[in-house]
């Protein structure tokens, strides 16, 4: 379980540009499937990658599923080295993103994100439309409800190409 | 990050409508996404986080030797 609320509030108070996907994003445009997780997909440039290291830092990022004990460090220098990362933290479960397949990187789904407000925070999540391209993308059977109810949601709001 | 040649990160999406999903959407109950629609982002992310603590109580519950 990840506490969302702190989570994204430390990314968004260090600077980190990032685009909420995959569950949470799903909550965000009104699906009602519980997701225990948090999946981000951050910019790539070097100062981001900066950001990011020393926003989680203190919250203990560790591989998830890894055995206990791996020499793992984290740092500007492993995200720079690696892309994708399924971390365990003090907070909760937190995938990190560079890139996502049928979507591509941050800039690329820029354009297809909205801006909410959480506490504050104003926060980006990908659109409703990418979300659901993105989801077909993956092609995992696991994903086929979540892409009926997020396909449901666009009828439900009536614009079949709601971002 | 890069693109392979000859190809798109953003793959054309295709509009056909997919059966299997078709078929999955049936089951959908509209009623909670109607009422999800009516609250504010901040409302269904906070209900999320309470969902979510409720679900790690179950589970802890179920792991409680008995």
């Amino acid at each position: 379980m990840i506490d969302l609320e702190r989570t994204l509030q430390d990314l968004h108070r260090a600077g980190v540009e990032f685009i909420i996907v995959g569950g949470v994003a799903a909550a965000v445009h009104g699906a009602t499937r519980v997701t225990q997780d948090l999946d981000i997909v951050y910019a790539r440039t070097p100062e981001n990658i900066a950001r990011l290291a020393a926003a989680l830092a203190p919250h203990r990022p560790y591989l998830r599923g890894a055995p206990p004990g791996l020499p793992f460090r984290w740092d500007a220098e492993t995200i720079r080295r690696g892309l994708n990362f399924t971390l365990t933290t003090a907070l909760g479960d937190l995938d990190l993103l560079g890139e996502i397949a049928g979507g591509g990187g941050y800039p690329e789904l820029l354009p297809h994100t909205r801006v909410f407000t959480l506490a504050g925070a104003e926060l980006r999540c990908l659109g409703l439309a990418r979300l659901i391209h993105v989801k077909r993308a993956a092609g995992r059977p696991r994903d086929l409800e979540a892409i009926a109810e997020l396909e449901a949601l666009r009828e439900e709001r009536g614009d079949p190409d709601a971002g | 990050m890069s693109v392979p040649a000859g190809r798109s990160w953003v793959e054309p999406a295709t509009g056909e409508p997919d059966p299997v999903i078709e078929a999955y959407k049936k089951d959908v109950d509209r009623t909670l996404l109607r009422a999800n629609l009516a609250r504010s982002v901040e409302e269904r992310l906070r209900n999320l986080a309470r969902l979510q603590r409720f679900a790690e109580t179950l589970r802890r519950a179920g792991r409680a030797p008995r």
